[in-house]
């Protein structure tokens, strides 16, 4: 037991670190999304419920969206996704460097380390996860440990994102040209480079948050010369193409589930990486504005960003074509994973057009801090991203365990899920629209929403059970399941179904390296 | 991908989990030494808990990183000498991290009223020009180490070596010689937003120089018995050349403009 402990613990083996970063992550999905059900109780009537002070609120609000975005969606899928496929779909027995990837895995456990604190310190951060100053700087509450869970995350993000560059780079087996990459590769090395370029940016704007409350230097401090929209601009500059350091890895997986499950070529591969991916990383670090339309700047600028946020859509929507037109003609096996992926196209589709209204300036200008928003992002940023990852656990679970983890319970909580969350979000929408604020405790201006925020609540509670259903069949299935019959139980084409064993062992291949011919693709069903 | 028939040589499988306990045991250092002890000085004002957590995460950096540094001499890496194609990468981030600064500085200083702020003394001419020549000789001793080790001279490797730290180390005396004496005229990190910008900008820098210094000596210690690794050299010259080059747009931006 010590020894396997040991073995678990000190691994620099990449499908190890990457199952570290699975648990590490689903831990603070769980506790996120309890979070998340208090909110929601919280808001079933008007008036303050279950929280004993608004400020529990506001340390809910804090560790719900730090966690889910920093503990679960990003290192969930930049950490384990990215970890444990990577070096298998590209036919390399490890990362370039493997004991800098151990330590990515153990500074992100140390931020979840500090993000869990929160709930036994004294003065607990209740900053939101975007920590507006001058709210964060006057605060009481303990605003370095938000700073520090962002720079533990972040410099582990830093790391593995040149860790996977240079492995896409240096790495690929003999034979394996650019254009015979899987999707799921092409996607994931988009979203390393934008962490790469844009985490030190949200590292530098928290340390002057850091520096402006604890060591009194005037970044965000307008009495001495500092701005506070300075903070905004760093924060966004970040954070927004935090969406697609999420939203691509997202998008890989549904790639390479969709065709794996529809026996089907990608379609448009090449106008999908070179436009879609690509389109994404350059046009990302130029739409941040549309989350200040409303903090006052001048026109041109607002215009201007309005103009790029509506452009890239157009990277986007190859993405989006591409995947559904890798469903024309497909021969489709509608197992769990594939049900995620089809609820994914959904979701996107919700998500993706109710951002078009927010990229108007003169619609965000009414529609910004309201509830609509809210029920926008989560559309397209968390529901859209967690389903993605479902699809994939379940797709590569036999990879990881040698058993599946499809059966009965996955399929009733994945209609639990998708059901769940509409009758969540769907109220959010409408009652956005009437001028429902976001972020708030209570609505005691707005008693005729309490029929909404009731169903909204409901929504949550089935989605709340059906998560944890569905996380205890994952354990199950683990130790249990059933047995996959060889290391290939989908049939799938690419490397770590053909070259891997199911789970795939230590050195990734049993055989001799892999080589590949010139016309091998990871989607070559119709040979 | 000319190097990657290297990597898998001999075809030699691994049929064991690789592990190494350093890079743990550096994660953990880091969560007590930065934020715990930070957190216990900074927000909860207690002497006894920031001895403590400084206590239990510096001797574990320490030992996690040199464990860490032996192993990376010894061992033969997966696809050797391509750390030296990951600094490159890593400089990228960091380069990002000096532009928020910088950015942070151009807005508040395009959208000042006044420049410089009241409160400001005038910045000093000769030592910044000082600082320069020393921080590019730097550069260019480092370089002929690498050189030296290159053609298997061991000792003069060593001595540029040495005196690329030196160097190294005089410019960082002349950062605490400067720094004492603003703040000794009371020019603080909070005076105003100049000296919050040119502490912060300076001061990352001159925290880069530390590193970078650093590295020199764990590549130096080594080399005193005679072990030597061409890749990790490399990387902390790669290093250096890249903290010299982010100097010349610190000294023009702080001191010239």
């Amino acid at each position: 037991m010590g020894a396997l402990l040991k073995e678990w613990v000190f691994t620099t083996d990449h499908k190890r670190v990457g199952i570290l970063y699975l648990i590490g992550s689903i831990a603070a999905f769980l506790v996120a999304g309890l979070m998340a059900m208090l909110m929601r109780l919280e808001q079933s009537t008007v008036g303050l419920n279950i929280a004993t002070s608004p400020d529990d609120y506001n340390v809910w609000l804090y560790f719900h969206g730090a966690a889910m975005i920093l503990g679960f969606l990003i290192p969930g899928l930049t950490g384990f996704f990215a970890n444990f496929l990577i070096p298998l779909q590209i036919g390399a027995r490890d990362v370039a460097f493997p004991r800098l990837n151990s330590f990515s895995v153990w500074l992100f456990w140390a931020g979840i380390v500090v993000a869990l604190l929160t709930f036994v310190i004294p003065d607990k951060p209740d900053v939101m996860w975007t920590g507006y100053p001058p709210y964060s700087v006057k605060t009481l509450g303990n605003t370095a440990f938000y700073v520090f869970t962002v720079h533990l995350i972040g410099f582990s993000s830093i790391l593995a994102s040149i860790n996977f560059i240079v492995t896409i780079i240096y790495m690929r087996a003999p034979g394996m040209g650019w254009n015979q990459m899987n999707m799921f590769v092409w996607c994931t090395f988009g979203a390393f480079i934008i962490q790469l370029v844009f985490v030190p940016v949200l590292a530098a704007a928290v340390t002057m948050l850091l520096f402006d409350k604890y060591l009194g230097t005037n970044f965000f401090n307008p009495a001495q010369g500092g701005d506070v929209l300075l903070y905004q601009n760093l924060f966004w500059f970040y954070s927004h193409p935090a969406v697609y350091v999420i939203f691509l890895p997202a998008v890989g997986i549904l790639f390479d589930v969709i065709a794996a499950m529809g026996k089907n070529r990608v379609f448009n591969y090449k106008a999908a990486v070179y436009g879609g991916v690509f389109g994404i990383v350059l046009i990302t670090g130029e739409v941040w504005v549309h989350h200040l339309y409303v903090a006052g700047m001048p026109d041109w600028l607002r215009i201007g960003q309005m103009v790029t946020t509506l452009l890239i859509s157009v990277p986007v929507g190859l993405l989006v074509i591409s995947l559904w037109g890798s469903l024309y003609r497909a021969a489709i096996t509608f197992n769990t994973a594939m049900m995620y992926a089809a609820a994914c196209l959904f979701l996107l589709l919700v998500g993706g057009l109710t951002g078009i209204p927010l990229a108007m300036t003169v619609l965000t200008v009414n529609l910004s801090e309201t509830a609509f928003v809210h029920a926008h992002f989560h559309f397209v940023m968390a529901l859209f991203a967690a389903f993605a990852m479902f699809a994939g656990v379940y797709f590569w679970f036999p990879k990881m365990t040698g058993r599946l983890a499809d059966g009965p319970l996955a399929t009733i909580t994945f209609w639990m899920n998708l059901i769940g969350v509409n009758i969540t979000f769907w109220p959010l929408f409408i009652i956005g629209f009437r001028g429902m604020p976001r972020r708030y405790y209570d609505y005691a201006m707005f008693p005729e929403f309490q029929p909404y925020h009731q169903v909204a609540t409901v929504g949550a509670l089935i989605t709340g059970t059906a998560m944890a259903l569905m996380v205890i069949n994952w354990i199950w299935a683990a130790a249990k399941g059933k047995k996959a019959e060889n290391g290939n139980p989908w049939r799938a084409k690419s490397l770590e179904w053909t070259h891997a064993d199911c789970p795939a062992g230590p050195g990734n291949f049993p055989g001799p390296d892999p080589k590949l011919d010139a016309d091998w693709t990871p989607y070559n069903y119709a040979k | 991908m000319a190097n990657h028939s290297a990597s898998h040589a001999g075809g030699a499988h691994a049929h064991h989990w690789e592990i190494s306990t350093y890079p743990a045991i550096v994660a953990v250092g880091v969560l007590f030494l930065v934020p715990m002890a930070f957190s216990a000085w900074f927000v909860y004002h207690s002497l006894l808990l920031t001895v403590l957590f400084a206590g239990i995460g510096t001797p574990l950096v320490l030992w996690g990183v040199s464990g860490w540094i032996g192993e990376g001499m010894s061992h033969k890496a997966l696809l050797p000498g391509v750390a030296v194609a990951g600094l490159p990468v890593f400089i990228i981030s960091e380069v990002f991290i000096f532009l928020s600064i910088f950015a942070s500085y151009w807005m508040m200083r395009l959208m000042a009223d006044v420049w410089p702020p009241e409160g400001t003394p005038a910045m000093p001419f000769g030592l910044p020009i000082f600082m320069t020549v020393v921080l590019v000789t730097s550069s260019v001793t480092i370089h002929i180490a690498e050189e030296k080790q290159e053609k298997g001279d061991l000792a003069g490797f060593r001595s540029m070596l040495m005196l690329t730290i030196a160097l190294g180390l005089v410019f960082l005396a002349c950062t605490i010689y400067e720094y004492s004496h603003l703040l000794g005229i009371g020019f603080v990190p909070g005076t105003n937003a100049f000296s919050t910008v040119f502490y912060s900008l300076t001061g990352f820098h001159a925290s880069h120089v530390l590193v970078g210094a650093a590295v020199f000596v764990a590549v130096l210690i080594p080399a005193f018995s005679g072990k030597t690794n061409l890749t990790f050299t490399k990387c902390a010259g790669i290093y250096w050349h890249f903290v010299d080059l982010v100097w010349f747009f610190v000294v023009s931006q702080v001191y010239f403009w």
